[in-house]
């Protein structure tokens, strides 16, 4: 069932998505630190205030993935901040996160050489992200 | 030669500057991670001071590169490929995290003989990896490989 974008329901299926996956659990191996992603509001888009999805990622695992204010993202070891319509665009395969962050359309804060190492890691959070059924503020 | 508009990055004013006053995302991104490395490593340092060079990145499926000016101990981040380069790289953006993440061997030689390293050589194989100025410049490839490598 379809699961509102960035909800604490969209938290938990993304959660467990992350911990079904082998890809991911091989590939996370050594990782100990938090993610946050801001998601930045968007009025216009019906997404009217931003949010923060927070990551407890552990050695190939996902503890806990919770949604709250940005600020709580903001906190995180590492950071990633895109407007909604861009995690739109990531979630729904439109735009690849690793060009994404190249091209400056996802501000990534954090130890580069740390992200870029588990670069296969992070193209695997996003496949799992586009394998949760989303129902979308803007298309509702 | 000529530096136009040449910035200081603010927290490490001696090590790595961009040219042009707006750097790109990409710019900045690998400015950023060769300045860690180097920072992190002793003989990431080493290779860094001891290289003169001018690399050209293109990210193919991004359309969009940098060229990266080493001068013994400094580096200048420009925008696009300038010219008189001595080596030039194009790939996709994969790829180009994939060349990030070549493990340095024996020798201080990349290692092409992993999952990943086989990869890289593969893509080298079929042209998704194109590496101008690669014969003449090998030994430069390698330092700059062991600069840009994060493992």
């Amino acid at each position: 069932m379809a699961v509102k974008a960035f909800s604490s329901d969209w938290a938990a299926q993304f959660k467990d998505e992350i911990n079904k996956s082998s890809v991911y659990k091989a590939a996370g191996k050594g990782w100990k630190w938090t993610v946050g992603l801001v998601v930045e509001a968007e009025p216009n888009k019906h997404f009217p205030e931003s949010r923060g999805v927070v990551m407890d990622l552990f050695d190939g695992e996902a503890r806990e993935i919770t949604v709250g204010p940005a600020s709580d993202a903001q906190k995180c070891d590492f950071v990633i901040t895109a407007p909604y319509s861009r995690w739109k665009q990531v979630a729904t395969k439109e735009l690849d996160a690793t060009k994404g962050m190249l091209q400056g359309k996802l501000k990534l804060k954090g130890d580069l050489p740390t992200i870029v190492r588990y670069t296969r890691a992070s193209q695997e959070m996003t496949e799992c992200t586009t394998r949760v059924p989303v129902e979308w503020p803007d298309e509702a | 030669m000529a530096r136009r508009g040449v910035k200081l990055a603010l927290d490490r004013p001696q090590l790595v500057a961009y040219a042009g006053d707006e750097p790109s995302a990409f710019a900045q991104m690998l400015g950023g991670l060769i300045e860690a490395n180097v920072k992190a490593n002793s003989k990431k340092r080493h290779d860094f001071d001891s290289l003169s060079a001018r690399v050209g990145v293109w990210v193919t499926d991004i359309d969009e590169g940098v060229s990266l000016e080493f001068d013994s101990g400094r580096l200048t981040v420009y925008n696009g490929l300038e010219p008189r380069r001595t080596i030039t790289i194009r790939a996709e953006a994969e790829t180009i995290m994939s060349l990030s993440n070549l493990k340095i061997g024996l020798f201080g030689l990349p290692v092409y003989y992993d999952e990943n390293g086989r990869g890289v050589a593969l893509k080298l194989l079929q042209g998704k990896l194109k590496i101008n100025g690669l014969l003449p410049n090998i030994a430069t490839l390698n330092r700059v490989t062991r600069i840009f490598s994060v493992q």
